[in-house]
């Protein structure tokens, strides 16, 4: 068993190397962008509050989302392509991209017959 | 328990079910002392799941905030990378096997591909594991205060039954003949693979780094992505319910793409048979 790699794999983690790196600067604007409005959501007793989020629609906004319970849920809109653990106890800021006008469902994956609520971006 | 249940076995069995098929693709080029790579690399991808799941439990700011989704995207668009790759290896490879086990050990391991199993573990384990390892220790936590065992052993269960499922295809694909088992997997992984670059296409439009548009199909009343099957249809070749224009694109042009690539790696051994292995020549060019 030799460790070194050959030349294919040598490339494939340049390719790899090269991708990530353009990820990472990918994010700099976005961290560097003012900061867009901030709208709280709750989580508690495996519910969110409030439940109807209303935005505007073609404005980037975060979501500052408060987990109150113990345990961890995790905030997930199939619709938003979103998937976010949020452990107990904590707040997280979820930076959301602009939305067209339209309705977007999400649940609590962990706690999903309870947890549930929509945006709507108008 | 039974909603734990499902949640951990939809997380796990991914990973689960890629480590069945490198294991018994690596029994199968009678490589079993290379077996080291993908459980090292299965090992990797759980301890950096643990990590991560403490960091973010632990920590907190925007390098958590963010942190964890460049971690997701890096990790799909490598799986992505790893697995088109062991495709085409294996394509290749599949013109060696009529030849004597010892040489098929001996041409995979003069091209030192073993690595690319490994990492394909580590990916199929990173990437969901995080958010299995954040899961498990919130009802850890609370099966602790609230005596709620019964989720935690839900979960634990979910978990096993993966874990069997891909002991299962592993000790099924001994049964299955060499060809078919190759052949199966190949177009198996291709699409497992086109699904992962289309979730990864998706999360790119979730951060907003690529534009979000409006679904190509709604599917969702006849096969909901949030069912058990339709997960497990997501999981495996990238169903998806109400797909955007660039996920539908991105998952056709990867099986055209790689489908060609995969059907032309085929093709050189169809002409140069009747038998490498009689010729002396190491089948296996890479």
């Amino acid at each position: 068993m030799r460790a070194g790699f050959s030349r294919p794999a040598r490339r494939a983690l340049l390719v790899a190397g090269l991708i990530a790196s353009a990820l990472l600067q990918a994010s700099v604007p976005a961290l560097a962008a003012d900061t867009p409005a901030e709208i709280a959501l709750t989580i508690e007793q495996h519910r969110f509050q409030p439940e109807e989020i209303r935005v505007k629609a073609g404005v980037p906004f975060v979501l500052a989302i408060t987990n109150k319970d113990a345990t961890p849920e995790e905030f997930e809109s199939k619709d938003l392509r979103i998937e976010k653990v949020i452990p107990g106890g904590k707040m997280l800021r979820l930076r959301m991209p602009a939305l067209k006008a339209g309705t977007y469902g999400f649940v609590g994956e962990f706690h999903e017959q309870t947890a549930k609520g929509r945006i709507i971006a108008e | 328990m039974g909603a734990t249940f499902v949640i951990t076995l939809r997380e796990a069995l991914e990973a689960s079910l890629l480590l069945g098929i490198v294991y018994t693709y690596l029994d199968k080029i009678g490589a079993r002392p290379q077996f080291g790579y993908v459980t090292w690399g299965g090992a990797l991808g759980l301890l950096g799941s643990v990590g991560l799941g403490v960091a973010v439990g632990v920590l907190s700011g925007p390098l958590v905030e963010l942190g964890p989704d460049l971690i997701g995207l890096g990790v799909t668009f490598l799986a992505v990378i790893v697995l088109t790759w062991h495709g085409w290896w294996m394509r290749q490879h599949a013109r060696a096997i009529k030849g004597e086990v010892q040489r098929r050990i001996d041409e995979a391991r003069a091209t030192q591909r073993f690595w690319i199993v490994g990492l394909i573990a580590f990916s199929g384990v990173f990437r969901e594991g995080a958010e299995t390892v954040l899961f498990l220790w919130g009802l850890m936590a609370q099966a602790t205060i609230t005596g709620g065992w019964g989720s935690l052993v839900g979960g634990v269960l979910g978990v096993a039954l993966a874990v069997a499922l891909g002991w299962a295809i592993f000790r099924g694909g001994q049964r299955v003949s060499l060809p078919r088992f190759f052949a199966v997997t190949t177009w198996l992984i291709l699409l497992l693979a086109a699904g992962l670059l289309s979730t990864g296409i998706g999360r790119l439009q979730g951060l907003g780094w690529l534009p979000m548009t409006a679904p190509v199909w709604d599917t969702s009343g006849l096969l909901s992505d949030r069912s058990l099957v339709g997960s497990f249809l997501s999981g495996l070749v990238g169903y998806r319910a109400r797909p955007t224009a660039l996920e539908v694109g991105a998952y056709l042009l990867y099986v055209v793409v790689a489908g060609a690539l995969l059907a032309g790696a085929r093709r050189p051994p169809m002409r140069h048979d009747p038998d490498p292995v009689v010729a002396g020549q190491p089948a296996l060019r890479v």
